[in-house]
């Protein structure tokens, strides 16, 4: 694993973060933007992985499995929370549920 | 008898005047007024009289305490003094106003119960002042009854509050003799100084030994103030408008009280006075040319009151002219025959008068021998005692005195000495003006005699001026002084003033060419008017500066009331208003309502849209980042 590896991954995983953000920012639909997280937290896990290998470190992976078990239980919340507005308010804009109130 | 008696000789009218006044809500009569009235004018006189005999018999050297007040470190005590002087000039107060006060009962009759009240009660307090005055032993109560005096004679003078003439009157006198008794004051305040004591037997030695300069100090401010009091030029002004009291106001005013307090005065400090050459010469030159300015106003006047106003002038600078000379103790004569005759002359002219409704125009004396015969002869000895009619009357034998002081006094006393036998002719001239004017016949006149009250003191008054001739010398002698004498030539000529002056009287009242220019020289009349250019220099500018200070011209009123006022404005416009809503309490205001505003924007940041937290945790991240970076980049 050299050096310059290493920095390509870091480089991708900073990038696929920053487009799940950019993702996140831009969309208004609920399902864009969880989906749009699922890809935010890949960059992390990336970044992870590419460490631990580049230290010979197996806690990279541990922290990968982590972060999939992360993902899986945000996934599972947000698409509660998408069913329960879709059908309760009948929405699928985040910007309109600005007001938890209504 | 001992100068304790003399104690009683001030309360008693004092105490008349009190009843009159003091017992207010209390219901009198007529008849009580006058009584207390009377009684408070004639018990002085019962006690004065022995005490004047007492004081001839035997030693007349008493000093009779009355209390000391203790005054820091110095004694006030006060005292009442009882020597030749005070009790000769004691006895005539008493005699002079027991006349004039009887005198007024029936010429008063007429009046209002209240204003018979004041008007009684203040003659009383008038008579009282000046025995206070009179037998004072120091000089707090001579100023007292000096100060008295003044207050009385203003409310006398003053007496019909209904007229602005006399209230006018009043206050002129008033205020010219209130500036000479600031001189007074201060004269006395300079002895009390230098001698630590008020009684006048210290005084006058103290004010002896001091020096030169203190001592001519003191003697000028008592001649100022004797001058103020006396209506000797140049502040007689007050006097002639004096006549518009009633009648015995004058008589009593002009004859033993008020006018001749400040020959009193000077008598009564006369060893002082006479340390001082310069002022003497002074008080003799005031004197004549008093004398002489008085007379020939006094010839040239159309009313008979005025006229005996400016005859008092005059006659008071004879007395003047006498102290100036060295001789007080004529003076002092002069002051008891003057106080005769004068009281005498107001009281008969007052009776034809007021017989002729009031007017006291000369030309109302017309035809009093026929209408009222005992008046009118009363006034003839009167005016003859004026005029000074040889060896008969006590005028002739007191006023002989004075001109042979004047003869008798060197180069410059013989200057004083034909001013004032100028002075005695023009006398002589004006005394007998009014009597010539009785003797003109009046057709249909009816022949009426006043009561008892007017006729008895008139009388009495009358002998007196008789009586007194012979008495002038042994008075003089009572006072330790010799009555000077000149050549028999000198008396001669001071014989014949009188008749020249009588002359004159025929030739003004019967020539008419003569009595027509007498009557038109309104400027002679008006005293050569110097009362008008009192007016012009001081009344007007006064008047003025009141009237500005008033706001009357478009100034502002009250500047010293204002003038703080308008200052502490201007502070309050340009200072505390400024500052009364500072920049720190605005920026307090501006900062509390920003922070609700800034509350307001900050607010919007919490938009509840998942995106805007989003970049709000990117953003915050970012900048967490870049913080730890560089804190721990090397």
């Amino acid at each position: 694993m050299t050096p310059l590896f290493l920095t390509a991954a870091l480089v991708l995983a900073t990038g696929l973060f920053a487009v799940g953000l950019f993702g996140l920012m831009i969309r208004r639909g609920i399902l864009f933007q969880i989906i749009a997280l699922e890809i935010m937290l890949t960059g992390p896990a990336l970044a992870f992985v590419a460490a631990g290998a580049h230290h010979g470190d197996p806690g990279g992976q541990g922290m990968f499995i982590f972060v999939l078990v992360l993902a899986a239980s945000e996934v599972a919340l947000g698409l509660a929370l998408y069913l329960r507005l879709g059908r309760h308010a009948d929405v699928s804009d985040s910007d309109t549920v600005n007001l938890l109130r209504r | 008898m001992s100068p304790f008696f003399a104690l009683l000789l001030v309360p008693m009218p004092a105490m008349g005047a009190f009843l009159l006044l003091g017992l207010g809500p209390a219901e009198f009569n007529r008849r009580a007024i006058q009584t207390i009235a009377l009684a408070g004018a004639t018990l002085p006189a019962v006690v004065m009289l022995p005490l004047g005999a007492y004081c001839l018999m035997g030693t007349c050297d008493g000093i009779q305490p009355i209390f000391d007040l203790e005054v820091g470190p110095a004694v006030v005590a006060l005292a009442l003094k009882l020597d030749p002087l005070s009790a000769l000039v004691g006895v005539t107060v008493t005699i002079i106003g027991a006349c004039v006060i009887g005198y007024s009962i029936d010429y008063m009759a007429k009046s209002e119960i209240a204003d018979l009240r004041r008007y009684f009660a203040l003659m009383n307090l008038f008579l009282a002042s000046m025995l206070c005055m009179v037998l004072a032993g120091d000089s707090i109560i001579f100023f007292l009854g000096w100060e008295l005096m003044g207050l009385c004679s203003f409310f006398l003078i003053a007496y019909h509050v209904t007229s602005a003439r006399a209230i006018a009157a009043g206050r002129k006198a008033f205020v010219i003799t209130r500036v000479a008794d600031a001189f007074l004051l201060a004269a006395l305040l300079l002895l009390f100084l230098e001698a630590g004591s008020v009684r006048l037997d210290d005084l006058i030695p103290a004010g002896i030994a001091t020096d030169d300069v203190r001592r001519g100090l003191i003697a000028a401010l008592l001649l100022a103030g004797a001058m103020g009091k006396s209506a000797q030029l140049p502040f007689h002004t007050w006097l002639p408008s004096a006549m518009a009291g009633p009648t015995p106001v004058s008589a009593l005013l002009h004859s033993a009280t008020m006018v001749a307090a400040g020959a009193y005065l000077l008598a009564r400090l006369a060893p002082l006075m006479e340390t001082v050459p310069l002022v003497m010469a002074v008080t003799a030159t005031v004197g004549a040319a008093t004398a002489l300015f008085g007379a020939t106003a006094a010839v040239f006047q159309l009313d008979v009151k005025r006229l005996l106003a400016y005859s008092s002038i005059s006659q008071i600078g004879f007395m003047l002219l006498a102290i100036g000379l060295g001789q007080p103790e004529v003076a002092i004569a002069h002051f008891v025959v003057h106080a005769i005759f004068k009281s005498l002359l107001f009281l008969s002219a007052g009776d034809i008068t007021q017989i002729a409704r009031g007017t006291t125009d000369i030309a109302a004396m017309r035809g009093a021998l026929r209408a009222r015969p005992v008046a009118y002869l009363a006034f003839v000895a009167g005016a003859a005692s004026l005029a000074g009619i040889p060896f008969v009357t006590g005028g002739w034998f007191s006023k002989e005195a004075i001109l042979a002081s004047a003869w008798l006094a060197g180069p410059f006393g013989i200057v004083l000495w034909g001013v004032a036998l100028s002075a005695a002719v023009l006398t002589g001239a004006y005394a007998f003006r009014p009597v010539l004017v009785g003797l003109i016949p009046v057709k249909g006149a009816r022949m009426t005699f006043g009561g008892v009250f007017t006729n008895l003191p008139i009388l009495l008054l009358a002998a007196g001026t008789f009586a007194i001739a012979p008495l002038v010398t042994p008075m003089v002698e009572f006072l330790d002084a010799t009555v000077p004498h000149p050549p028999l030539a000198v008396e001669l000529v001071g014989a014949v003033a009188p008749f020249v002056g009588l002359a004159l009287a025929f030739a003004m009242t019967f020539m008419p060419r003569i009595s027509r220019r007498v009557a038109q020289a309104r400027r002679m009349r008006s005293g050569i008017r110097i009362d008008g250019v009192y007016q012009i220099v001081f009344v007007q500018p006064f008047v003025a500066l009141v009237r500005w200070l008033t706001g009357q011209r478009g100034s502002i009123a009250d500047p010293v009331g204002t003038l703080p006022v308008m200052g502490a404005q201007w502070l309050v416009g340009a200072i505390v208003r400024p500052l009364a809503h500072d920049p720190l309490d605005r920026a307090w205001a501006g900062f509390a309502s920003a922070t609700v505003r800034a509350w307001g924007v900050a607010r919007h940041v919490q938009s509840g849209r998942v995106r805007d937290y989003a970049l709000a945790i990117a953003v915050g991240v970012a900048l967490l980042l870049l913080l730890g970076w560089g804190t721990t980049w090397r």
